[in-house]
């Protein structure tokens, strides 16, 4: 009793050990003394510029290392991109345990996600063993001894959950499963009997024979034979009672006591250790942690932080930090090189050593060179030490990097020079934690450079050797009753064959067991959708050969005078299009199901896919807006500027409106400043301050409300609604001066042409071709630009689908295009238009230039729009598990405009979750198939290009890296959403109007957070190519680009020719052709019928009520809608 | 109906509704049976609307009857007559508690419905609402106390719900370290608060506030104790609002306290929390009155309070740090309002702060939008004026004042090496003397508790 009071009593006393000040032998005054005297000793040293390392080589460890850093850039402009961009020249299976290694995150997702996925049938067991042959291939039949081949063990470890994990787990396991009692429940009822039967005629038979007979063996074979009998014999004794009236359950859990026994004395006998191949550079710091537990990163990091949040800050703090062009190690020197006779312990000294440094005129590379030399690095580990460092805080590191970099992007660029700067003021501070919690923990008072071998040595001389033995024998253990290998078997093994079986076990580690189920996951995905598209072509292809036979014997019945007149007809019909509008959409996955629906409403209709910014590379500046930005793809810089201005008449109101937003916006300004300070917001808050309560109530519990009340208010201030865009240029060169706005005549033809060239809609255009961009509007969300167009760089495209109809409607425009082979009719419109992706809002621009002829036409989309619209935001909600799913489309658009203006809406919509295709090609061939909004959709047409394919050569250069980009960040920010992405939204905080951190104080957090990939099923983008493989392969050699995403296996990729509905499939540098899997694909009348009452994943089905001769095959779909 | 009944049916409903609400929301995981989000949120709309009712028809009756003064008697728990002592459950409705209890629902209620779609399908879902009505119940019990027990079992459950909910995140280490934090300080302050609670009883026999403060009703009473009596309890109760209010020295946590959800941000340090230490100073005003050291006290920390904070806000870059400043900032004016008497003045104060500042707190991560708005209305950045006070102070003091400020004023770095380090130090001469003891005892050598080891999970796996 006494004794375990006092065991209570030092676990809580260890406890406090940790939270607060450590072991009590060494003051704190003294530790403050050595630290100082340790470091000060180095820079000493230092004066004396021997032995530093080269300022070249750490110049070049840094722009190595910054090449690692996240490189997303501020989140005001966010860009989709491969968040392992850095090691793309690998291929994506090393890469990503590579970045394991680097950034200590998941590679894939977990085991248990995978096995989750087994379980459901999301994995089938036929694709982990395609999987697993493809893997293994000429290995796959490898013999282990009697034991089978690597190939069923390895399938078996895949597909039943054996148990992993320490020891101290194992032994819990063992207990609470009743493990050594009954077999798993997962035991195959032939293998059970099999396990009794052969247990009892070997104990009772055999094995005193055996017994015998290993007199004759070599000197390790007698004593693993001699153990395996003593535990026989040992495990007997358990058991009492007569052996021969055991019991079936007697002889089951005797059978299992020996069975573990033999499965332990064997591992014994192996060495069981796995190699481990990579032996990352550990810091001081992991050292000290180690025998620790003391961090001394939680020292540096906060104030490193909080200095970098000032540093980098674009105008969010009333005092700007002082000194800050002078660069990011001046502006610390300058601040912190001041007398101080308080702060934490850990640095005291520093302030003297920063004047001492000042004093010196002594430069962030000097300084570098001084503190590696005080850490004791030596010149060949530069690289990985700098690379550690760097990483330790690589959100901010990256962010200093990307504007020291990219300066441009921001209000206040950083000074050339601050990543250095950053890495000088972090080995500062490090130096000083290190040591004192050295000289705290480890009473260690010697010079820092020491610290490291002295660590080893004393992690060597504590560390228990971690054993794998009984790890390993569980394994065995668990396999041999799903395997049948009775105890008979096992008992028998030789020593060789004990050694192969566990290190057949151990090569087939974690990560190589994640990697195989997300082969298998995908290669089920992948086969699914090619025989989707397969079959559903197939399909088309039926039903058009029967309609034409149809066609055809009409003709036959009216007879040759007939048949000349409609010939006559179809000809003239040829150059104009028969379809009621035309709309071309961004390529965007979200924008399948709206494009599916417009379909369906309207089967005469058309739909079209191109990047959204529609080839108008321009900066744009609304009516409203402040400032130019830029409308394009990030890669892309323009050169053009277009500028939206308040029509003509209306010239005075627009002048008027401004002033009285100015004049409001200045009083917001200053009420949102003022209520921070004191005086101000001493008024503010007495007197007006409860007034606030009526918007935060309704803001918070009417938000669709509160928000048209604000828009009808708003109303009165905001621009005319009629305005105009300057698109046209009268004076060269291009700039964003008055005159030199916009695009010449010519420019224009070539933007025009270029687009419908690209989607090949140079022929057969309709009387209405409508164009819309999009963007999302979201409320309480930092990374509102993230859900914008990507091929705008994170902009609304609604301005380039405005200016692009502005050129296309351009009489000069049009005939400068005649001239180059592209005739528009003269009653072809082209109406540019905007979908706000998030409350589903479609707004259409300049509808006062369209021509009274076209009203009806105009009318008639509209209204196919506005219930497409509504339809999209209905399957949209089946997402939502906050939205019912009984919902009208009515009640469904209201709910998403609810969502989008709802301060407390975490997950506005779902972005690109889920994206997991991209389709390159004509329409009528994925038109009517369900995509369950998971791909991106490019028209191209393979038979209006060339023989080379220059038309998919420019469309490749752009979609490949794009859609790649959004994919791969969706993979990685989902696989480990703390690692590589921005981890939970909910703590989010805004800091420095650049990033966001958790809570009060973390590394700035680049990536996706955990709300927005939640419902994302993270793999490998699928490209399906209408093309033929030559020309693809053509394509993959001319761009280096594409090259390294498709063979480095960061994409996967397939060419599909229409005509015969085959697929051929990019593996190993050329393209295979693919087998389909199945032969039926599912049929529904209408999308909606497919996805009611449904939330998850949905499979592929043809939707339409045309393809119901098709559904004869079809039984209960309720139940096949699911993967 | 009676007058008297109407009120004490009212008053009962306003106490138990958010009591029920813990009871219904606590139990059925306590048994394994987690309810669903949308039963949290009907119970918890339930709890608060009844509540507010309530509240709102006792303050109609009050005007109504004209009575300032409602006490509320739920029947005397402990008397024991040779001591002097006894205890007994008494809430009081009067100008201070009254409009304390109605904002406390209002925002309560605001903050669960905002909530209720914030933490969507969130692990910890059901875990925030239970300290959520914890938190409730606690300030409704601490605004309406009638004895100095009941508002210290109020105070204490208001800061252990905010604790707890600072380390709502506990899958990462600085939430939980930053919620031990601001735990350790509302021990020394619930310390602070329970030394003067007994002596108070010594003093008056009962820890009702009449006895104490006066029979007139709130503002108009009038302390009866003496003096030199007055000042150490008067003192104690300051240092525990000031732990409560965070004022200086103790401002270092509120900062760290931005760690949970916003929303439990919003309502805790924007709203109520931190104005439940102005509360008790409201409270025992009549106390602070007697002396005028004791409102000297409570001006000087309020007004250093409010020049630290505002100082500190300015040089924060992250939004939810600078507000908390901003916050902060009006709590130390609030004090020193309350210090010079301005009672009426600071009751107002309150109740506007923390309604502006629970708007800020939510519109937070709004900023970046809210941000271009402006800029699109004013035609250009913001240009933020170098503050008065840049401009005030001279030049070759800037440096120094910006570093002091940056650094936070030194405050935690002081309170560990003062007031921490000592305690642990001793605390860990006394362990080192007792295993010393026990092993001279059992003759052998005791064993160290077994430390285990935290390492990342993907490390672990890829060794291998």
């Amino acid at each position: 009793m006494v004794d375990l009071r006092l065991k209570c009593r030092a676990e809580v006393m260890s406890h406090l050990n940790s939270l607060f000040l450590g072991r009590s032998k060494v003051t704190m005054k003294s530790i403050s003394d050595t630290v100082e005297g340790l470091v000060s000793d180095s820079s000493g040293v230092g004066t004396s510029q021997s032995g530093f390392i080269d300022a070249k080589q750490i110049d070049h460890a840094v722009k190595h290392a910054a090449h690692l850093l996240p490189s997303q850039g501020p989140i005001t402009a966010f860009v989709h991109h491969n968040t392992l961009h850095a090691l793309e020249d690998l291929k994506f299976g090393e890469a990503v345990k590579k970045g394991a290694k680097l950034f200590g995150c998941h590679p894939y997702l977990t085991e248990a996600q995978y096995r989750e996925k087994l379980s459901v049938g999301r994995i089938r067991s036929e694709d982990l063993e395609a999987v697993l042959f493809d893997h293994l291939g000429a290995h796959a039949d490898v013999l282990l001894g009697v034991l089978g081949t690597r190939l069923t063990l390895q399938k078996t470890i895949l597909e039943y959950p054996l148990h992993d994990g320490p020891e101290v787990d194992l032994r819990w396991v063992i207990a609470d499963s009743n493990a050594l009692f009954t077999f798993r429940a997962d035991t195959p009822e032939s293998c059970r009997k099999k396990f009794i039967s052969e247990t009892r005629q070997w104990v009772m038979r055999d094995f005193p024979k055996d017994a015998q007979q290993s007199g004759q063996q070599t000197d390790k074979a007698q004593r693993l034979s001699s153990e395996i009998q003593t535990a026989v014999q040992q495990t007997m004794t358990l058991f009492p009672g007569r052996i021969e009236s055991w019991s079936d359950r007697t002889w089951e859990a005797f059978g299992l006591h020996l069975q573990w026994r033999i499965c332990e004395v064997g591992v014994s006998f192996c060495s069981g250790k796995p190699v481990q191949d990579w032996v990352p550079y550990r810091r001081v710091r992991d050292l000290l942690l180690q025998l620790t537990g003391e961090d001394s990163d939680e020292l540096v990091h906060p104030l490193l932080i909080q200095f970098s949040a000032m540093f980098l800050d674009q105008g969010f703090s009333h005092w700007e930090l002082p000194n800050r062009d002078l660069g990011f190690f001046e502006s610390f020197l300058e601040m912190f090189a001041q007398k101080s006779f308080l702060g934490d312990p850990w640095r005291r000294g520093l302030s003297q050593h920063l004047m001492r440094l000042r004093g010196q005129n002594v430069t962030a590379m000097e300084c570098i060179q001084q503190s590696l030399q005080s850490f004791g690095v030596s010149a060949d580990e530069v690289d990985s030490f700098v690379e550690q460092k760097l990483l330790a805080l690589r959100g901010f590191a990256g962010m200093i990097w990307q504007l020291e970099d990219q300066g441009n992007r921001v209000l206040k660029p950083m000074p050339k020079g601050s990543l250095l700067g950053f890495l000088a003021v972090r080995l500062l501070l490090e130096q000083y934690a290190v040591s004192f919690l050295a000289k705290r923990e480890l009473n260690y008072a010697e010079k820092l450079a020491g610290l490291r071998s002295f660590c080893l040595l004393e992690i060597g001389r504590t560390e228990k050797p971690s054993s794998f033995a009984e790890r390993n024998a569980f394994r065995v253990f668990e396999i041999s009753q799903i395997l049948g290998w009775s105890p008979k078997l096992m008992g028998r093994l030789s020593q060789g064959q004990w050694q192969v079986l566990v290190k057949e076990i151990n090569a087939f580690c974690g990560v190589q067991r994640r990697q195989i189920y997300h082969l298998a996951f995908e290669r089920k995905y992948r086969g699914q959708a090619l025989d989707a598209i397969a079959l559903h072509s197939k399909r088309l292809n039926q039903l058009r050969a029967k309609s034409e036979s149809s066609v055809a014997s009409e003709k036959n019945l009216k007879g040759l005078a007939g048949s000349k007149k409609q010939d006559g007809q179809s000809e003239a019909v040829a150059g104009k299009s028969t379809s009621t509008f035309q709309i071309i959409c961004c390529i965007d996955d979200r924008e399948e199901s709206f494009r599916r629906y417009l379909e369906e409403i309207d089967p005469s209709c058309e739909t079209y896919g191109a990047a959204g910014f529609f080839a108008v590379v321009m900066y744009f500046r609304g009516a409203s807006d402040a400032f130019y930005s830029p409308l394009c793809p990030a890669v892309v810089t323009p050169t053009h500027y277009v500028r939206e201005t308040a029509g003509t008449p209306f010239q005075k109101t627009a002048t008027r409106r401004s002033r009285q937003r100015r004049a409001i916006g200045t009083v917001t300004q200053k009420v949102h400043v003022g209520s921070r300070t004191f005086a101000g917001g001493w008024f503010g808050t007495v007197a007006l301050g409860t007034l606030a309560t009526f918007p935060l109530v309704a803001r918070v519990l009417f938000p669709r409300a509160t928000a048209k009340l604000r828009d009808y208010f708003g109303g009165f201030v905001s621009p005319p609604e009629v305005t105009q865009v300057e698109y046209e240029r009268t004076v060269d060169p291009p700039s964003d001066a008055e005159d030199h706005l916009g695009y010449s005549v010519s420019e224009m033809a070539g933007i025009v042409q270029r687009l419908l060239e690209d989607i090949s809609l140079t022929k057969r255009l309709s009387r209405l071709v409508i164009l819309c961009g999009h963007g999302s509007s979201s409320l309480n969300n930092p990374h509102e630009s993230a859900y914008n167009c990507g091929a705008c760089a994170g902009g609304r495209g609604g301005p380039n689908a405005r200016v692009f109809s502005r050129m296309a409607n351009d009489p000069r425009v049009r005939r400068e295009l005649a001239t180059r082979g592209i005739v528009i009719p003269d009653d072809t419109v082209f109406v540019g238009g905007y979908h706000n992706t998030c409350d589903d809002n479609v707004t259409f621009y300049e509808l006062e230039l369209l021509p009274t002829t076209h009203r009806k036409d105009f009318q008639h989309a509209w209204d196919v729009i506005h219930q497409a619209r509504c339809e999209n935001a209905l399957e949209r909600c089946r997402r939502f598990n906050s939205a019912s799913l009984t919902m009208t489309p009515v009640e469904a658009l209201q709910h998403v405009e609810a969502r989008s203006e709802d301060l407390s809406q975490a997950r506005p919509e779902y972005n690109h979750a889920t994206n997991a295709l991209c389709f390159v090609g004509r329409r009528q061939w994925s038109r009517g198939l369900y995509l369950d909004r998971r791909s991106f959709l490019q028209t191209y047409d393979p038979t209006k290009d060339d023989e080379v394919g220059t038309i998919l050569n420019r469309i490749l250069q752009a979609v490949i890296p794009v859609c790649a980009g959004i994919n791969l960040e969706y993979y990685f920010s989902c696989v480990d959403h703390v690692g590589y992405g921005a981890g939970n939204k909910l703590p989010h905080n805004i800091v420095s109007l650049l990033g966001v951190m958790d809570g009060a104080a973390s590394d700035l957090r680049p990536g996706l957070y955990r709300q927005m990939t939640e419902i994302h099923e993270p793999m490998r983008i699928l490209f399906v190519i209408e093309t033929k493989p030559e020309i693809m392969q053509r394509v993959i050699d001319q761009n280096p680009g594409i090259a390294l995403l498709v063979k480095g296996q960061w994409v996967q990729l397939a060419v599909f020719n229409q005509e015969e509905a085959t697929v051929k499939l990019y593996q190993d540098g050329e393209f295979l052709p693919y087998e389909l899997q199945s032969d039926y694909l599912d049929v529904a009348s209408s999308s909606s019928d497919w996805y009611r009452g449904w939330r998850d994943h949905l499979k592929f089905a043809s939707i339409g009520k045309n393809f119901a001769d098709f559904e004869k095959y079809a039984g209960n779909t309720r139940d096949r809608r699911d993967f | 109906m009676t007058e008297e009944l109407f009120f004490h049916i009212c008053g009962v409903v306003v106490v138990a509704s958010p009591l029920l609400l813990i009871a219904i929301l606590g139990i059925p995981p306590l048994i394994g049976r987690p309810l669903s989000e949308g039963t949290i949120n009907r119970f918890t709309y339930a709890a608060v609307n009844f509540g507010l009712l309530a509240a709102s028809l006792i303050l109609i009756g009050m005007l109504v009857t004209g009575r300032r003064h409602v006490p509320i008697e739920l029947g005397h728990w402990i008397e024991l007559e040779e001591l002097h002592f006894h205890f007994h459950l008494k809430f009081v409705f009067d100008r201070l508690s009254v409009p304390f209890v109605i904002l406390t629902f209002l925002l309560c209620g605001t903050i669960g419905a905002f909530t209720s779609r914030y933490l969507h399908r969130e692990s910890g879902y059901s875990r925030f609402y239970i300290a959520y009505a914890l938190f409730m119940f606690g300030m409704i019990a601490a605004t309406l106390a009638g004895t100095i027990e009941v508002l210290f079992f109020g105070w204490e459950l208001v800061g252990l719900s905010s604790a707890l909910l600072i380390a709502f995140f506990h899958e990462r280490r600085s939430p939980v370290q930053n919620g031990l934090r601001a735990w350790c300080i509302y021990r020394i302050a619930d310390a602070a608060f329970l030394i003067a609670a007994i002596w108070m009883h010594h003093l008056a026999g009962e820890g009702d506030f009449d006895v104490l403060m006066g029979r007139g009703a709130w503002p108009d009473g009038k302390a009866t104790i003496a003096i030199a009596q007055a000042i150490p309890v008067g003192l104690l109760l300051i240092i525990a609002a000031a732990g409560k209010s965070a004022l200086v020295p103790f401002s270092g946590w509120l900062p760290r306290a931005m760690e949970g959800p916003t929303s439990s941000s919003a309502i805790f340090y924007g709203a109520l929390s931190v104005h439940l230490g102005a509360f008790l100073l409201l409270r025992i005003s009549p106390l602070l009155e007697l002396s005028l050291w004791l409102s000297g006290t409570v001006v000087v920390l309020g007004l250093a309070t409010a020049l630290f904070a505002s100082f500190a806000g300015r040089v924060q870059a992250d939004v939810k740090t600078a507000l908390a400043f901003a916050s902060l900032t009006q709590v130390g004016i609030i004090v020193a309002e309350i210090g010079l008497g301005f009672r009426y003045i600071a009751l107002i104060h309150i109740l506007g702060h923390a309604a502006v500042r629970t708007l800020q707190l939510l519109r937070a991560p709004t900023l970046l939008h809210d941000y271009k708005v402006l800029e699109d209305a004013i035609g250009g950045h913001m240009h933020e004026s170098p503050s008065a006070i840049s401009r005030v102070i001279p030049e070759r003091w800037k440096r120094r004042w910006y570093l002091f400020f940056l650094e936070r004023g030194y405050l935690d770095s002081i309170l560990d090496q003062v007031f921490v380090r000592p305690f642990v130090v001793s605390f860990k001469a006394f362990d080192r003397w007792e295993r010393r003891f026990t092993d001279f005892l059992s003759g052998d050598k005791l064993e160290e508790t077994e430390e285990v080891q935290t390492r990342s999970e993907v490390v672990e796996e890829l060794k291998y």
